[in-house]
């Protein structure tokens, strides 16, 4: 007992002499730390609109690294452009005590481009800082401010950013004249602090004390965990350009006026595309002529700069040079189809995003450019960056979400149109014929459609060495001699590709005692189940829906039998169904298969099901038949 | 370099069988810009290459010197002119076009002073040429150091042909721009010319799989100070008809088999001033870098080493156990920034220590500095990494791009490296494997080659002790031995997760169907020793029943179900960097009710020298079954000549360890 007293005195005493620094980590609640492998202590966004063209950003942030998994985090790499001047740029390290360790110079600041991956030019620069420590935990701090002269979008605001990552303080506060008209979105049930003194208004949104969450499979995202905000102005100017983002419709008014006097062609080339489709029959054919001009004739080649971030090159300079980027494509496409008199438009897309959100117009949303084509009874949408697609195929990327037709009277939203799982089909038939135990020859032929097209297209685009190499590398059937390999999109109109490839098989009956087993599912097994989490927090979903058909017919050596062979398995479940069939009939095993999924979002408590709906196929997938060799 | 005499007689083969692409067989290239003959666009590639996505028409280089106006010294000018004939849409990257221009702190730098590219299109029979306009010129400044000058060509289809020829000019002449004469596509005719002034002696650095023709070379006046009298040195390499370079997997650099030169200073001699020899040998290498204030100059300072080895060293007088309290040391305090260099960024250890983060030759020269200052005989060693290709073994420093360090204790080197925290004392990393490094005896100022070949492999053991049940589980206990680089690995993937529990989690998504309980780890400071994982194990979904049989593949999680060798010929070695070592035991105690059926028959098979090995083995005694498999590649390097037989031994694992044990139940 005494000498408890005296350890508690002692820590105490110890607390009291030695004091404690702002950032020792003791001072991190335990629940903060559980799954964390990043705290953020304290962050601090504030934003000052000045007005309609400038404002000024203060960032703060203060955070702990916990473990090796979380250096990535411990970098300071900030965007700007000649629009937004980063300056005043201070960064420190400090021990887990909270000692400071290190003072960052100016001249330890890096200054780089930077550029999408899909771009050659982009006026986007970064500064970047890599704080190094070799002791963990350990914990950085910088802030800086930014100039921003015009105005598109205000910075985002999130409390957590990613999985393993608590946050004990974090703020976003913006300040504006309290005239100035901006909205925002947040997360429902945010709650914001709002002031309005001396003819200014301030909106405040805090997070405190907010627990890690560990990593989920197959999440969609942390944003209904998160606390977020999302701030964007009504009136804007930028690079030379005004507008209004009040609704979408406004919003698509400006970019058509962006695009004003883009859509005049050479006039040499209008007499050429004139030409090109005058013994066309309708205005269907018409655009399929010009679709497949552009695939032939121009190249996809990305260059972003200031308002041409936004606005098309004009449609004349693409016919001089034949590249452009998706709005560039897009505009040619557009002033062609113009010239022999079918109308079109513009449509901002989010590839590979959400759907745009109906009641909160802003930029940022749309991340790409596509073309409306409204024909008599449907509207053809093209995708005019592939040199590949057939015409009217977009992608799932494209597919199956909310976007903005640009068109006279201002922007309107449309859905594109959806793939089934039906349309995303795979379809293989095999015939494995065993000519003895070691001599066997495999037949696979497989049609691809839709999204499952998409998926496989690259294949026909790689020489046939490096087909061969593929094949011998992902064949789920050991190869022992490679036979011959085919993959291509036999109708060019039609998002299909057929598949063949032959190959002698390494012996596929594997020996057990005087048995032999034969994996019947020897084609499209899911050999791996996600793993089960308890009180799953966050969303998940399957990336397309999609139908799986494969059959396999088993041609037997004579003189082995078959003792086994299993029962058919039919799994039904709202994620998807699946049934496998297996028969025995005069020396032939044939094997059925079908497997469909679907493609909605699913809430956390559903997760568990989904394993159990996985781990089913998974076992339906191994099944096998039992063969012996008669005397 | 052993692989060049093993296939010396492949290489020929493949020359002789390569198709020649049609046209322009012995007619004297012709390269004029903007001068496109009307039967290049009917060049297409053929034989292996049939469906390259574009070919090269040719590539012609010229390097020479001249004195620059403006500094008064030499410089180097480089002109390249490049064409080529785009065959389908894969190749399209060949019409944006970057060039890297660097320029140094101090007023050296490297100037574009010319560039012309154009699009030709036959349409109708009739050319028409695109010239790239200036909307399609771009300069990207990547940072202070660093400017791409990007260009994008117009009109550019399947069938058209495209080039650029463009000149530079540079303050670098340590370094004069190397030549590649293979690349991704087709090469119908590559050749460089390179006129190097009497005042300068470069080292010609020639590499790759392909013999490279060498049709001139001699002596011609050139003068570059006017009324100097003086002469330089000329010389041509020409290749023709070279195929596509194709990657294959295990190997540790595709460069090391593309046939190129490059260059390197050895010394300048300028009337009336000394003879300047820089690199001229391997000892003016040596006596350069240790006069080097970032190498020899960063060793010898021992202030820093002197104050803290009092703290370090341990009073008993054993130098093993000293030794490697100093290499634990360097690598408590300091951490690697992922950097490879062989010159340290600082000029005194004392300041890497201070910012506790450096390249691998702060960490590792610093290492020796302490060695040196603690009495021991420790030695930097250049190496080039794996990433860097193999070094060709002539002078050139240049083409080395890390240092390790090396120290002789009882008779013994050890190859040490601090840039990882989790490796041994006598391990160096995976990119350090590449065969040799280059020794430098600070003592007596000289060096020579040793081999760093590692006695490490890639070594793990599982050991499984299970029952099994009437409802197909399996349980038990597993344990995992992992030693050498496996330990490395393991060691790595358990610090990297974010906390046990996670790790758990990645090794259970790994592994259908295990749960797993009482999770303990063994070593994992203990570097020396094993790293040691041991567990209780449920195996689920892994014993199947037919009708009245029960059967299993015995080495569970442990077996290979693939050869990692599918490809069916092979051109360059297939280098593991390491031998590989994978021991499995299985013991399953069965039911009473369920007997043994048959059991697969054992095996040992082995490569020719016992190069490598795999025996697999079976044994009941009562209810008990053991299964053992050990599976051993014994070299870090095999030939290709080599490959099918380690291909057969692959083979032979795949085949037999998918053999089940098969049970019957009672009736």
């Amino acid at each position: 007992m005494i000498k408890y007293t005296l350890s508690i005195m002692f820590v105490i005493c110890s607390l009291f002499l030695k004091g404690q620094s702002t950032w020792d980590i003791a001072k991190i609640p335990d629940d903060l730390k559980k799954d964390a492998i990043i705290v953020i202590r304290n962050e601090e966004q504030f934003l000052d609109i000045k007005g309609v063209n400038a404002a000024k950003y203060d960032y703060k942030i203060t955070a702990t690294i916990f473990s090796k998994a979380g250096d990535d985090f411990a970098v300071m790499e900030e965007v700007y452009d000649k629009f937004s001047n980063i300056y005043n740029i201070k960064a420190v390290l400090y021990d887990a005590a909270g000692n400071k360790i290190k003072e960052y110079k100016n001249s330890d600041i890096k200054d780089q481009s930077l550029l999408s991956d899909f771009s050659i030019f982009e006026d986007n620069r970064v500064k970047r800082l890599k704080f190094v420590s070799n002791t963990y935990p350990y914990t950085i701090e910088y802030s800086f401010s930014q100039d921003f002269k015009g105005l598109l979008y205000f910075p985002q605001w999130r409390d957590i950013k990613d999985f393993g990552m608590s946050v004990e303080k974090s703020s976003y506060t913006i300040q504006k004249d309290k005239n100035y008209q901006m909205k925002y979105l947040s997360r429902s049930g945010l709650q914001v602090d709002s002031t309005t003194t001396a003819g200014k208004t301030l909106y405040k949104w805090n997070s405190n004390h907010v627990a890690a969450v560990p990593r989920e499979p197959l999440s969609i995202g942390i944003n209904n965990v998160s606390s977020w905000v999302t701030a964007s102005p009504n009136l804007f100017e930028y690079d030379g350009s005004s507008g209004n983002f009040d609704t979408w419709k406004n919003f698509g008014h400006w970019i058509y006026k962006l695009n004003a006097g883009g859509n005049n062609l050479p006039d040499a080339f209008k007499i050429k595309i004139r030409d090109l489709t005058k013994n066309a029959q309708s205005p269907h054919e018409k655009m399929a002529i010009l679709y497949r001009y552009l695939q032939q004739n121009t190249r996809y080649v990305s260059v972003q700069l200031g308002i041409g971030g936004f606005k098309p090159v004009v449609a004349e300079k693409v016919a001089t040079i034949n590249y452009g980027d998706c709005k560039g494509l897009s505009n040619f496409m557009k002033a062609m189809l113009n010239e022999v008199g079918i109308q079109s438009h513009l449509v901002m897309i989010g590839n590979r995003k959400p759907s745009l959100n109906e009641q909160y117009s802003s930029i940022g949303q749309a991340n790409h450019m596509i073309l409306a084509v409204p024909l008599k009874n449907d509207t053809t949408y093209l995708e005019c960056t592939s040199s590949y697609y057939p015409m009217g195929f977009i992608g799932y990327g494209n597919a199956n979400r909310k976007v903005l037709l640009i068109t006279e009277e201002g922007g309107v939203l449309v859905k594109t149109p959806v793939y089934t799982a039906e349309d995303n089909y795979q379809i293989s038939k095999t015939k494995i014929t065993f000519h003895n135990e070691n001599d066997i020859d495999v037949l696979t032929n497989t049609r691809y459609g839709n999204s499952q097209f998409e998926d496989n297209l690259r294949t026909t685009l790689l020489e046939p060495s490096e087909q061969k190499k593929k094949v011998l590398e992902y064949s789920t059937i050991p190869i022992q001699t490679f036979g011959h390999y085919k993959c291509e999109q036999k109708d060019k109109t039609k998002p299909e590709l057929e598949e063949e490839i032959a190959f002698k098989s390494k012996p596929l009956l594997s020996k057990g005692g005087d048995k032999l087993f034969l994996l019947l599912n020897q084609v499209n097994r899911k050999e791996s189940v996600p793993i089960k989490i308890e009180n799953r927090k966050t969303f998940f979903s399957v990336p397309y829906a999609y139908q799986d058909i494969d059959e396999i017919n088993f041609e037997l050596p004579s003189g082995y039998q078959v003792d086994f062979i299993p029962k058919d398995i039919i799994i039904d479940s709202e994620f998807g169904t699946y049934a496998a069939t297996f028969t025995f009939k005069d020396g032939v095993i044939l094997y059925k298969r079908a497997q469909k999924m679907n493609d909605k979002t699913y809430p956390p408590e559903k997760y568990n099901e989904y394993v159990d709906f996985y781990k089913k196929i998974v076992q339906a997938d191994k099944q096998k038949a039992v063969i012996t060799k008669s005397m | 370099m052993p692989y060049k005499k093993l296939l010396l007689p492949l290489v020929m083969l493949l020359i002789t069988t390569v198709d020649c692409v049609q046209a322009q067989k012995n007619q004297k290239v012709e390269y004029k810009f903007g001068k496109i003959q009307p039967q290049d666009f009917l060049i297409n590639a053929s034989g292996i290459d049939s469906a390259a996505s574009a070919i090269k028409l040719f590539d012609i280089g010229n390097c020479y010197f001249e004195i620059s106006p403006i500094s008064k010294s030499f410089v180097y000018v480089y002109e390249r002119h490049v064409r080529y004939k785009i065959l389908n849409k894969n190749g399209y990257n060949y019409a944006n076009y970057s060039i890297g221009l660097h320029k140094s702190n101090s007023e050296s730098k490297e100037v574009l002073e010319f560039m012309n590219a154009a699009t030709y299109n036959m349409v109708d029979g009739v050319m028409t040429t695109s010239k790239i306009d200036k909307d399609s010129k771009f300069t990207e400044e990547v940072n202070k150091n660093t400017v791409f000058k990007k260009f994008t060509l117009p009109n550019v289809k399947e069938g058209s042909i495209i080039e650029y020829k463009y000149k530079i000019k540079s303050d670098f002449i340590f370094n004069l721009p190397g030549w590649s004469f293979q690349s991704e596509i087709p090469t119908l005719w590559s050749e460089y010319t390179i006129t190097i002034p009497e005042y300068f002696d470069y080292k010609f650095n020639r590499s790759g799989y392909y013999e490279i023709a060498h049709p001139v070379h001699e002596k011609v006046n050139a003068s570059y100070v006017t009324n100097v009298q003086s002469s330089a040195t000329r010389d041509r390499y020409v290749a023709e008809n070279m195929p596509a370079l194709k990657d294959e997997p295990f190997i540790s650099n595709l460069d090391d088999y593309r046939p190129s030169i490059d260059f390197e200073l050895r010394s300048t001699n300028f009337p009336g001033q000394f003879f300047n020899d820089y690199t001229g040998s391997w000892p003016k290498i040596v006596n350069a870098i240790l006069d080097d204030d970032n190498f020899g100059g960063y060793l010898n300072k021992g202030n820093y080493a002197k104050n803290n080895l009092k703290t370090i060293l341990s009073l008993e007088n054993d130098s093993l156990k000293n030794a490697k309290r100093i290499y634990k040391y360097i690598k408590d305090n300091l951490k690697w920034n992922q950097n490879y260099h062989y010159y340290s960024t600082e000029t005194n250890p004392k300041t890497i220590f201070e910012k506790k983060t450096g390249n691998s030759a702060d960490l590792n020269l610093a290492l020796i500095n302490f060695l040196r200052e603690a009495k021991f005989n420790a030695y930097p060693v250049l190496i080039s990494t794996r990433s860097n290709g193999k070094h060709p073994g002539y002078p050139v420093i240049s083409k080395f791009d890390n240092v390790i360090a090396a120290v002789e204790i009882g008779g013994n080197v050890y190859f040490l490296d601090a840039t990882a925290k989790d490796m041994p004392f006598g391990m160096i990393h995976y990119e350090n494997l590449n065969h040799e490094g280059f020794l430098i005896n600070v003592n007596d100022k000289s060096g020579g080659w040793i081999s760093t070949e590692t006695s490490f492999g890639d070594e793990s053991m599982h050991v499984y002790q299970l029952t099994l049940d009437k409802e197909n589980k399996l349980k038990g206990t597993l344990t995992n031995y992992f030693n050498g680089y496996a330990g490395l690995t393991a060691r790595n993937a358990y610090r990297n997760a974010i906390n046990e529990e996670d790790y758990l989690k990645n090794l259970k998504k790994s592994k259908n169907g295990l749960e797993l309980h009482n999770f303990k780890i063994l070593n994992l400071d203990s570097l020396d020793e094993r790293f040691i994982e041991s567990m209780d194990v449920e195996i689920e979904d892994h014993v199947e029943e037919a009708g009245n049989l029960v059967y299993f593949s015995p080495l569970l999680y442990e077996q290979t179900k693939e050869n990692p060798l599918k490809h069916e010929e092979r051109i360059f070695p297939v280098d593991f960097a390491h031998p590989i070592m994978e021991n499995c035991r299985v013991v399953v105690i069965i039911p009473d009710d369920y007997e043994i059926d048959k059991l697969p028959k054992g095996g040992i098979f082995k490569l020719p020298e016992n190069v490598g090995s795999f025996t697999i083995s079976y044994q009941t005694e009562g209810k008990a079954l053991l299964i053992k498999s050990i599976v051993t590649i014994s070299k870090s390097t095999y030939s290709p000549e080599e490959y099918f037989d380690l291909k057969e031994l692959f083979a032979a694992i795949v085949e037999k360890q998918a053999e089940k044990i098969v049970l019957k139940k009672k009736i």
